[in-house]
This record gives structure tokens, C-alpha cells and sequence, in this order.
């Protein structure tokens, strides 16, 4: 992730100083990076071993009078036997298969958009913007009645165009349908975060660039694709990395419209952990999904960093 | 501006510090859960006992009802419990097992315990020492409401008493005629649209499998495996399976006022005692109670609800049974109770509510209580019970595979059994 490039630039400004056995800055740093430092490990890195060691035992969510004991690898092994998790796993690839394109083609088409000079431009940059504020609860609900079965209004829309050709469909009832419908309105959602990211890294290409192009006879289709795309680079690489990892955290929305049903259908990975967790009130087995989960995130970022090496940013 | 501001910042800090000092009162802390109307109607009790015990301070702590669980889990773990307890009756096992719950007939006034009916005495008794635990205002049933015209357009007969049920032969029969009437969309709603996960699935679908010849676990073996995935079960939903299969049952996303709701797309209703009030005002004359069918030897129905207890956490046990006694009697409380068209658990509730006495539109209703009533299983593993068959019916109703579905989830309650080391001592209870 970009958020850990500040974080090495420090390290490395540390290690200078140090090497000239600069005592007075060395001692500066240290006390600006304590606060940070400190936080972290408070707020992440002693969670995390704590989870890992919660993994280890069948730690239940509160206390009970049975003891709670050690028991080794049991819960991973548990979880990578459970048919659920790999469903969960399945599912929110799946999910993210589908989100990609959509959600980041849906950004990229705005941002290009509202990257011309067309007239009120801020105002519809602004309104395209607003899903994104909007709180997924809140646009969970709203969708939940457009989806509707038999008679929400995207069934009417579809019945009135295809001239009731097309019978209705269950959108979140039907698991064919569940996950694809999840992927609609959490596209819908969060698209304007890409979007703005897109419209950053438009304005980041020099004009100049683009003159050159026309000077050399370039077409819109050329500039596009000889001077656009390419200075999109870095920000594609980028949008897609985030938006992976996002979606592998999919949860809320499942929570609030489908429950991971039907048939589990849009269980997920982080619903599965809720649920072992809180509704079963297993914490030590909720902790052994959570610290997988943390492998698979820890991977996608790893291939990430090979990725940016290879677009050489 | 900015002056005036200070000002009023200081007025309002030196009152606090004015009522922090007044506030050397006891408080109790009731944590409840409930719709609008009867989070309010739990304010104003609050503000009444108040009234009549001046040195007692009631603090209403909400937590939403398909969250209640997990507040209530937060709570425990902050040592944070409060003094009195709303919570859900087949989970009493398991907070008492765990030791949050006391028991409640020491604390509570002498006339309230002898005004319990049967039923709420079982959904308040922890089955190891046979204690009470918890009170309540209110019990719960399930009835199949009919829609008189279509009844009458298919033939169909109403069944007078709890008695004579309907079979499932004749159950079946009827859905199936229902399903072709001019009108009807849906034979049936059993609340598909209340979600996947949620107690109305075990609460309401479990007296089906009883009445079947069957249970989710045998309640003396405390073993679900051989139960829950018996021959019995399996038949019972293959044949719920069957229903959404044909289209007679109204969809998850359909909503749950398909009944009552504008030109009544679904004939009949699986439903809860507590949509009475709302379909009768829609449906005036038109509407019909009658016992759940008979689905195998016996005639089964839900009862428990949401009750009282004081946890052990309470350092004012005997306010906190006074508090719970002073709401159990409250008027107003029971007035409101009524309007919600509630199930009496009280005798005396019960005499004052008409909707629910023999002659009454609801009197089925309170007829099941002492002929068919079963509670759900009174075990510790209850939440594990409970999801493990959500996620079973869940799969069923989506066109899974019945038997295998029954025999995961079978699994999953007794790993979930084993892993407690039994629940001691229910694992000698035999």
C-alpha cells in the first residue's frame, strides 16, 4: 500500500543521521516517531499477537465455567475443513472478480468525464462524489427496496422496457442472483473514491504532453491511448490494489441485506469471522479466520509491491 | 458571543457537578431491547417508579433486538452488566450455565409468581435446579391465520379448537387448491422475510419438526446427531422444501405483510400471535385463527418470549426484583401490552385480555399454550443449536440437499457440545 511509503522514507531518513552519529537529531526523530510508533503497537501490533495466541486456544467470546486451554493449530485446521470458509473465500473472490470491472471501469468512465471542460464541472463532480459519502447502511436499505421481489422498482423498470418480456427476478433472493446484486449497489457506493483517485492522476498528466501529441498529428483516439493511458499507470496499479483489498473485506453490506444467504451465497470471509465470533461465541476460532485473512491481505499487498516494481514507480 | 457562550459552558459544568451530587442514589440499569412504542412505554414506567421510590434512579440502556447478543456479550466483557436484564427465553440456559443470572422468586412479590401460567414458569425455569429465573408480562404463540374467502372459495374446513387441527394431508390439500384460486399469489407466508438469521426460523419451524416426530436435539442425550438428521426431520423439510419449490410460499424479499397487505397476495399465514393486531385492523372479518397443523402424530406449537432476570452483577438485587415487579403491574405497561395485541403470560393478564379468552378472536392462540406448547430446547448450546439450524433451513429452502444439510448442522451442535466438555452438568443429565 502507498500509506507504508512515507513510513520507509522515514526509516531511511533515520538511518542517515545515525550513520553520522548525529546524537542531538537522532534523539529529535526518535521523539517524533514515538507517538506513531507507540500508537501502532498499541493499536495493531500487540492486537495482532494477542489474536494469533486468542487463535491458538478456544478462547469463547465471554467467560464460561468451562477452562479455556491451548490447543495448538485445532482451530485453523477447523476453519480449513469447514466447507463454509472456502464457500466464504470462493464467494468474495467472486466478488471481487466482479467488482474490478465494474466499480473501477464505472470510476474511470466518470473521471474522464468530468476530467473535460464541460460546464457546471465541480457541480457534477460533486454529485458524482455523493454515494460515496452516503453510509453503506443507508444505501443498503435504499437498494434493498429497489431490489424487491416481485414488484420493487427495478423489476417494474425491467418488466416496463423489456415489455414484460423478462420475468422478475429475486435480486438478493435468488443465489444466482445475490452476489451479482451485492456487486451492483457496492459499486454504486463506492465508486467516487477511484473516481477522485482517476481525476488526480488526469490532472497529474502536463498539458504539454498533450500538445506534443496534436502537434504530431495524434488523434483524440491516439492521445488516449499513447499519452493518457500510459500516465495512468501508476494510478490504475494503485486503483486496482485498493479496490481488491477492499473488496476482500466485504461485510456490511452482506450483513445488512442477506445475511450470507441464500444458500450462502454471499457468505464472506470477514461475515464468516463475525459470526464465529459473535453468533457462536467462538473468539479463538474467529481469531484463527482473522489472522488467514491477514495472510491472504498480506499477499495481495506483497504481489502489489512486485507489481509496482515492475511499473517502476 | 463568545462570552455568553463561556458563560452557559460554566452554568452547565457547575450543574453537573450539582447533579453528580445529587445523583447519591442507587441506579439500576435495565437493558431491554423492543420497537419504538415499547421503548417508550419502558421510559415512562421508569419515570413512575421513580416517582413512587424517590431514592432509586432507573437507567435504560437499549440494545436493537437482532443485536441483542452481541451487546449483551460487550457488556459482560466490560463488566458492565446491568442489574436487570431483558433476554430471550430458550437463551436463559445458557446465560444462567454462565452464571450471569441469579435466581429471581426470592426478589420478586409473592402475587406476581403465583399469577404465572404454566408455560411462563417453564420458560423461566432452568432445567439443572429448577430454579427460576426470569419473569415476564407476556408469553408467545404461533397460529396459521386464514383469509375467509379464499377459505371458503376452496372448501376448506375450520378447524374449530386445538383438537381438530388440520392434518397435514388436509393441509397440503388446501395449498395446493389455494395455490390455482384467482387472487391468491402465494398460498402461504411463513416470514421467510424476517431474514435468514434470526430466532423466528427455530422458533417458529421447530414445533413442525416436533409435531413430525422429531426435535433438533434428543433432550435427554443432549446428542443432535440421530435427532435433528432422522428419517422424521428430513421428511418434515423435504416437505417445507417442497412448498417453496412450488412457489406457495412468499419469498424472502418479498416482505412480511404479504397477508394483510393491499388485494392479500398470500392466503394463509404462518405468524406470530403479535401480527394479529395489524392484519385484523386490515383485514377486519375476513380473518381467520386457527391451531398450527397437525404435520405428524401430535399437534405442536412455539411458546417463550422475552423476559425478565436479574444478573448476578447486581449489587441491589432486591431494588431490581422491585423494579420488575413494580413494571409487571404497572397499568399503563399493560394497557400498552394489550394495544400490541401481547400474549399473556400472567393470569390476570390474560383474564383482562379479551382478545386472548374462550370466545375471543385469539382464543386458539391461548389454547395451544397448555395443549401443544413446547419449549425450545433448554440447553446451554442453545445459540449454537439455533444457528446451526438457521444455516440448515437456510440451505433447504434454497433447494439443498435435506438430509445432508440436517446432518452438517447436527454436526455442528454436537462438535459445539463436545467442545464445551458437555456443558456440565448437563452431560450426566440422563
Amino acid at each position: 500500500m502507498t500509506l507504508q511509503q512515507p513510513a520507509l522514507a522515514a526509516t531511511a531518513a533515520l538511518a542517515r543521521p545515525a550513520r553520522r552519529r548525529d546524537k542531538g537529531r537522532l534523539f529529535q526523530e526518535i521523539g517524533m516517531l514515538a507517538p506513531a510508533v507507540a500508537l501502532l503497537t498499541i493499536f495493531l501490533i500487540v492486537p495482532f499477537l494477542l489474536s494469533f495466541w486468542t487463535a491458538m486456544t478456544n478462547q469463547p467470546l465471554v467467560p464460561r465455567p468451562t477452562p479455556v486451554r491451548f490447543i495448538g493449530f485445532t482451530n485453523f485446521l477447523r476453519i480449513l475443513k469447514d466447507d463454509l470458509f472456502w464457500i466464504s473465500l470462493w464467494n468474495v473472490s467472486r466478488f471481487t472478480f466482479w467488482i474490478l470491472p465494474v466499480q473501477c471501469g464505472l470510476a474511470f468512465a466518470t473521471a474522464l468525464l468530468l476530467h473535460q471542460k464541460l460546464p457546471f464541472r465541480n457541480f457534477f463532480r460533486g454529485l458524482f462524489f455523493l454515494p460515496a459519502i452516503t453510509s453503506m447502511v443507508v444505501v443498503c436499505v435504499i437498494w434493498g427496496t429497489l431490489f424487491q421481489y416481485p414488484t420493487g422498482p427495478l423489476n417494474q423498470v425491467i418488466g416496463f422496457l423489456s415489455a414484460g418480456r423478462i420475468q422478475p427476478i429475486d435480486w438478493l433472493g435468488d443465489p444466482n442472483w445475490a452476489m451479482f446484486s451485492i456487486v451492483l449497489l457496492s459499486a454504486w457506493q463506492a465508486y467516487g473514491f477511484q473516481m477522485i483517485v482517476y481525476l488526480a492522476g488526469l490532472q497529474g498528466i502536463p498539458d504539454e504532453l498533450y500538445d506534443a501529441a496534436r502537434i504530431d498529428g495524434a488523434n483524440a483516439f491516439q492521445r488516449f491511448w499513447h499519452v493518457t493511458m500510459p500516465g495512468l499507470r501508476p494510478t490504475h496499479v494503485f486503483v486496482l490494489v485498493i479496490t481488491t483489498i477492499q473488496a476482500f473485506k466485504l461485510y456490511t453490506q452482506v450483513a445488512v441485506l442477506t445475511q450470507g444467504g441464500p444458500r450462502s451465497s454471499t457468505e464472506t470471509v470477514v461475515h464468516y469471522m463475525v459470526r464465529t465470533g459473535f453468533e457462536e461465541q467462538k473468539l479463538g476460532l474467529a481469531s484463527a479466520v482473522s489472522v488467514i485473512l491477514f495472510l491472504i491481505v498480506l499477499v495481495i499487498a506483497l504481489l502489489q509491491r512486485q507489481l509496482l516494481r515492475r511499473f517502476d514507480v | 458571543m463568545g462570552k455568553r457562550l463561556l458563560q452557559a459552558l460554566i452554568a452547565s459544568a457547575a450543574l453537573g457537578v450539582v447533579m453528580t451530587h445529587a445523583e447519591a442514589k442507587t441506579v439500576i440499569q435495565v437493558m431491554h431491547q423492543g420497537d419504538p412504542g415499547w421503548v417508550t412505554t419502558y421510559g415512562d414506567v421508569a419515570k413512575r417508579f421513580e416517582a413512587a421510590n424517590p431514592d432509586v434512579d432507573v437507567e435504560l440502556i437499549y440494545a436493537p433486538h437482532d443485536a441483542y447478543n452481541e451487546k449483551f456479550s460487550a457488556a459482560v466483557m466490560s463488566k458492565q452488566l446491568p442489574d436487570v436484564m431483558e433476554l430471550d427465553a430458550p437463551f436463559l440456559a445458557n446465560y444462567v450455565w454462565s452464571g450471569y443470572l441469579q435466581p429471581i422468586k426470592p426478589l420478586i412479590d409473592q402475587d406476581i409468581l403465583e399469577d404465572m401460567t404454566e408455560s411462563n414458569v417453564a420458560q423461566g425455569t432452568y432445567p439443572i435446579d429448577k430454579e427460576l429465573y426470569a419473569v415476564g408480562l407476556t408469553d408467545s404463540s404461533v397460529v396459521l391465520y386464514g383469509n375467509r374467502k379464499y377459505l371458503e372459495a376452496v372448501g376448506a374446513r375450520i378447524p374449530k379448537g386445538v383438537d381438530d387441527a388440520w392434518t397435514r394431508e388436509e393441509f397440503e390439500g388446501y395449498l395446493e387448491k389455494l395455490s390455482k384460486l384467482e387472487g391468491v399469489k402465494w398460498p402461504i407466508d411463513t416470514f421467510r422475510g424476517y431474514g435468514i438469521k434470526t430466532e423466528w426460523i427455530t422458533y417458529a419451524y421447530g414445533p413442525i419438526l416436533q409435531s413430525a416426530g422429531c426435535d433438533l436435539i434428543d433432550r435427554k442425550t443432549w446428542k443432535s446427531v440421530g435427532t435433528l438428521d432422522s428419517d422424521p426431520c428430513v421428511n418434515a423439510l423435504t416437505m417445507m422444501q417442497k412448498w417453496v419449490k412450488n412457489g406457495w410460499v412468499v419469498p424472502q424479499s418479498s416482505g412480511t405483510n404479504q397477508f394483510f397487505a393491499e388485494g392479500h397476495p398470500a392466503a394463509l399465514a404462518f405468524g406470530g400471535h403479535w401480527i394479529y393486531a395489524e392484519a385484523a385492523a386490515s383485514m377486519k372479518d375476513d380473518i381467520v385463527v386457527m391451531p398450527l397443523p397437525k404435520f405428524g402424530p401430535k399437534g405442536v406449537s412455539p411458546n417463550g418470549t422475552w423476559i425478565w432476570g436479574i444478573t448476578t452483577a447486581s449489587e441491589h438485587p432486591d431494588i431490581a426484583g422491585k423494579f420488575v415487579s413494580f413494571m409487571l403491574k404497572d397499568k399503563q405497561y399493560r394497557d400498552y401490552a394489550k394495544e400490541d395485541s401481547a400474549y399473556p403470560g400472567l393470569k390476570s393478564f390474560a383474564a383482562d385480555s379479551p382478545l386472548y379468552n374462550v370466545g375471543g378472536p385469539m382464543a386458539v392462540a391461548f389454547e395451544q399454550a397448555s395443549k401443544t406448547a413446547i419449549a425450545r430446547p433448554p440447553h446451554p448450546a442453545y445459540p449454537a443449536i439455533t444457528s446451526a439450524f438457521m444455516g440448515a433451513v437456510d440451505e433447504i429452502f434454497n433447494d439443498g440437499d435435506v438430509k445432508a444439510a440436517l446432518t452438517a448442522a447436527a454436526e455442528k451442535i454436537d462438535e459445539d457440545i463436545e467442545e464445551n466438555d458437555g456443558y456440565p452438568p448437563f452431560d450426566d443429565q440422563q
